[in-house]
């Protein structure tokens, strides 16, 4: 069994700033991590590899550094890593960039689960992974709580829903947005560090992807960011002093009504 | 030293109003119980001040050391109340001088590689402007998100990175106190080397509040580590986990911590935090952080470190070399006391220290008073040097007049056993405070302890600066 996982090099998010005038993120200057959301995809592949015996492959596509990501799943214990970078792929949008993995992951072949993280901490968009299944037409099932293979061509999975679990059944090959709810990850060992730091990781450019040249890059994204804004969100507050105007009693009666009003309490009070 | 001390009349708190502002006096009971206690047992330490004042100024710290002075009222200085040795708790009630509101940066001096701060300030907010400016203060106590600047120098802090940086008071080049009689002096100052007359300073740091009142400090101040990682090394037993650290010491890698959590510790805190680390089977674990200059010179070392932990027998060696594998294996690690307080909030968080070499002799002695004794006591600390917290824990089953009679016997045992044998200390960087002070008469010699008194008699002769502390 093969399992892919896609993963983004991120900024650290305690380090993220935002541009005031254009909106948009400063990545310069910034330390750059695994995607953290991209960790429970890969503690579910390897959780899947003890038990299928699979074969887990993460694949990014990022500038040089980005190796360093892959480098850290390797530690986790993933066994081998691609790293897509040519100068072609800069700019993609979420189209283009599930474009260019989707190829590469056709090119490695005998695919049976893509696993992705529900969504990447600085675009945001959660729209990567389903748009890898759409261009290599596998089914896919996003916000994956858990997960059970239970053949070499079936699986059952439980998505995390607003109401509550929906329980899903499917074929194989398919791809998997996981959230945070599947597993708690590991940690990566000096063992699996030092295999790594033994790794060459292959490199693919355009020649190894062959992309069509029209679907990639700038001219290949058809997504403007026309504006970003930091929503505005109002609040209004009302203040109970006990003090010798207000008594304990009253205000914590005005506070239960206050929550009654609202059905923010249960049915016992 | 018995003293006589005067009560907080409504005069009094009417002068405290004059000179601090009406909003920085407090007298109402709901408002003063945050300041009767410290993070040691409530149940068993706390007492209610009479008042508590807030003041904004040096002049106003010095206007009320004056005022106590005139009236022999015992005045228990205070920062974030993070102390763990009741230092903090005016047991004589009196006035609670709470430095909180003095919380500014006064100066950051980057050519001479200082800053000069009020004792007010959270360490963490310090060394959070600081980092914008590549600098750091490597005093680092582990309460670091709320403890302040003025705490951390009367107690002389320590916490997680002492072994390569030291504690709080290396980093002290200047220092403003305000006297028990109300006087403000100013020592040192930003020169790195000073031998003109007593060093004045160093008798301040680590003074618990007993000598007068930190007001501001000058601080020495280290460019920040471009780089630094974290092992996570698990063991079968405690014993061998102790056992590496005087190995590691020897290899010429100076770590900038070495933590020691044994399985009780690490379990509560995981449970707290709803965090699963890898400890199933495992007796104890160290925390290794190294930081550097260079990103792969840190990277050789953490695995030279790593390999030799592996040659002394670990289970395996884990790697936290991003920030957030790093908060995780040390939010663990932070949250150990808190956790443990919240498992059982009747306990003694003891802070012995003993030489590197002798540590691992703590582990079978800490084990055979568990036994003896039929409590439980987690075990965990910076094992780089020396300095150990064996928690000892109230059994549920016991009584509390059981415990209070228990309690003592199993510190004493301790006590007896770090000093007498191993030739260690009763606390290493949390204190005497109220919690040790018997202990500490019981185990310093009698004329170190003499000569304690004269400095404070001479310094406090009303014996109003946080009477109760250190000396009895």
């Amino acid at each position: 069994m093969r399992i892919i996982v896609p993963i983004k090099q991120v900024p650290q998010s305690s380090d993220v700033k935002m541009d005031p005038v254009t909106g948009t993120m400063i990545r310069s200057g910034s330390v750059s991590v695994l995607n953290p959301l991209d960790l429970y995809a890969i503690e579910t592949a390897l959780r899947l590899k003890e038990e299928w015996n699979a074969t887990v492959t993460v694949i990014t596509m990022g500038p040089a550094g980005a190796n360093r990501i892959l480098k850290e799943a390797l530690s986790m214990g993933c066994d081998e890593a691609v790293h897509l970078s040519a100068r072609e792929f800069s700019g993609s949008d979420t189209y283009a960039t599930s474009y260019i993995l989707s190829k590469a992951i056709r090119k490695i072949g005998d695919v049976d689960l893509i696993i992705t993280g529900e969504r990447a901490t600085d675009g945001d968009t959660a729209q990567v992974g389903p748009g890898i299944a759409a261009w290599l037409d596998i089914p896919v099932v996003s916000y994956v709580a858990s997960v059970d293979i239970t053949s070499p061509s079936e699986f059952t999975a439980e998505r995390l829903i607003e109401e509550g679990y929906q329980q899903v059944q499917g074929t194989l090959p398919a791809l998997l947005t996981v959230v945070k709810e599947i597993a708690e990850v590991r940690l990566p060992t000096l063992r699996g560090k030092k295999r790594s730091m033994n790794t060459t990781i292959p490199v693919w450019g355009v020649a190894e992807v062959d992309p069509d040249p029209l679907k990639i890059g700038l001219k290949g994204s058809p997504t403007r960011v026309v504006k970003i804004e930091t929503p505005k969100v109002s609040r209004s507050c009302r203040t109970l002093v006990i003090g010798e105007e207000l008594s304990t009693e009253v205000a914590v009666s005005e506070l239960i009504e206050f929550l009654e009003a609202r059905n923010l309490l249960g049915q016992e009070v | 030293m018995k003293h006589e001390y005067g009560t907080v009349t409504t005069a009094i708190v009417k002068q405290l109003r004059k000179i601090a502002g009406e909003p920085n006096v407090l007298v109402d009971r709901e408002r003063m119980e945050g300041y009767s206690h410290d993070e040691t047992s409530v149940e068993q330490y706390a007492a209610m001040p009479e008042v508590v004042v807030t003041p904004v100024t040096t002049s106003q710290v010095a206007q009320i050391m004056k005022l106590a002075d005139t009236h022999r009222i015992p005045v228990t200085p205070r920062g974030a109340g993070s102390g763990l040795s009741g230092g903090a708790i005016p047991i004589y009630g009196g006035i609670v001088l709470s430095v909180e509101k003095m919380n500014s940066i006064v100066e950051i001096d980057e050519a001479n590689l200082t800053v000069t701060a009020q004792a007010g300030i959270v360490t963490n907010e310090l060394n959070n402007r600081l980092k914008e400016l590549g600098l750091f203060f490597a005093g680092y106590p582990m309460s670091l998100e709320t403890c302040m600047l003025g705490g951390n120098i009367a107690e002389n802090a320590g916490g997680g990175k002492a072994i390569k940086y030291g504690v709080t008071g290396r980093y002290i080049l200047g220092m403003e106190v305000v006297t028990p009689q109300g006087e403000i002096l100013n020592l040192g100052g930003k020169n790195t080397k000073d031998v003109s007359g007593y060093d004045l300073k160093q008798l301040y740091i680590g003074s618990e509040g007993t000598l007068g009142v930190i007001t501001e400090a000058t601080i020495k101040l280290l460019g920040l580590p471009k780089t630094s990682s974290d092992l996570l090394v698990t063991f079968t037993t405690p014993q061998q986990a102790i056992s590496v650290v005087p190995v590691l010491m020897k290899q010429g890698i100076i770590p900038t911590s070495i933590e020691f959590m044994d399985y009780l510790s690490t379990r509560i805190s995981c449970d707290y935090l709803n965090e699963s680390l890898p400890i199933e089977g495992v007796g104890a674990l160290l925390l290794i952080e190294i930081d550097g200059i260079d990103e792969a010179v840190v990277e050789q070392q953490l695995i030279q470190v790593g390999d030799l932990c592996m040659e002394q027998g670990a289970i395996e060696v884990y790697i936290a070399e991003d920030a957030n594998n790093r908060e995780r294996v040390w939010s663990v690690r932070r949250a150990i006391a808190e956790a443990i307080k919240v498992y059982s909030p009747i306990q003694s968080l003891e802070d012995i220290v003993v030489p590197i070499g002798s540590i691992p002799k703590v582990i079978p002695f800490l084990d055979k008073l568990s036994k003896e004794h039929d409590v439980l006591i987690p075990c965990y600390g910076h094992a780089g040097d020396g300095n150990l917290h064996a928690t000892v824990i109230k059994n549920p089953e016991f009584t509390m007049e059981h415990w209070l009679e228990v309690e003592p016997k199993i510190l004493g045992e301790l006590y007896e056993f770090i000093i007498g044998e191993l030739g260690g200390k009763i606390s290493g960087e949390h204190g005497i405070g109220l919690k040790r002070r018997e202990f500490f008469k019981e185990f310093t010699s009698p004329i170190e302890y003499r000569v304690m008194e004269q400095i404070k008699r001479a310094l406090d002769p009303n014996g109003i600066m946080n009477p109760g502390k250190i000396l009895q």
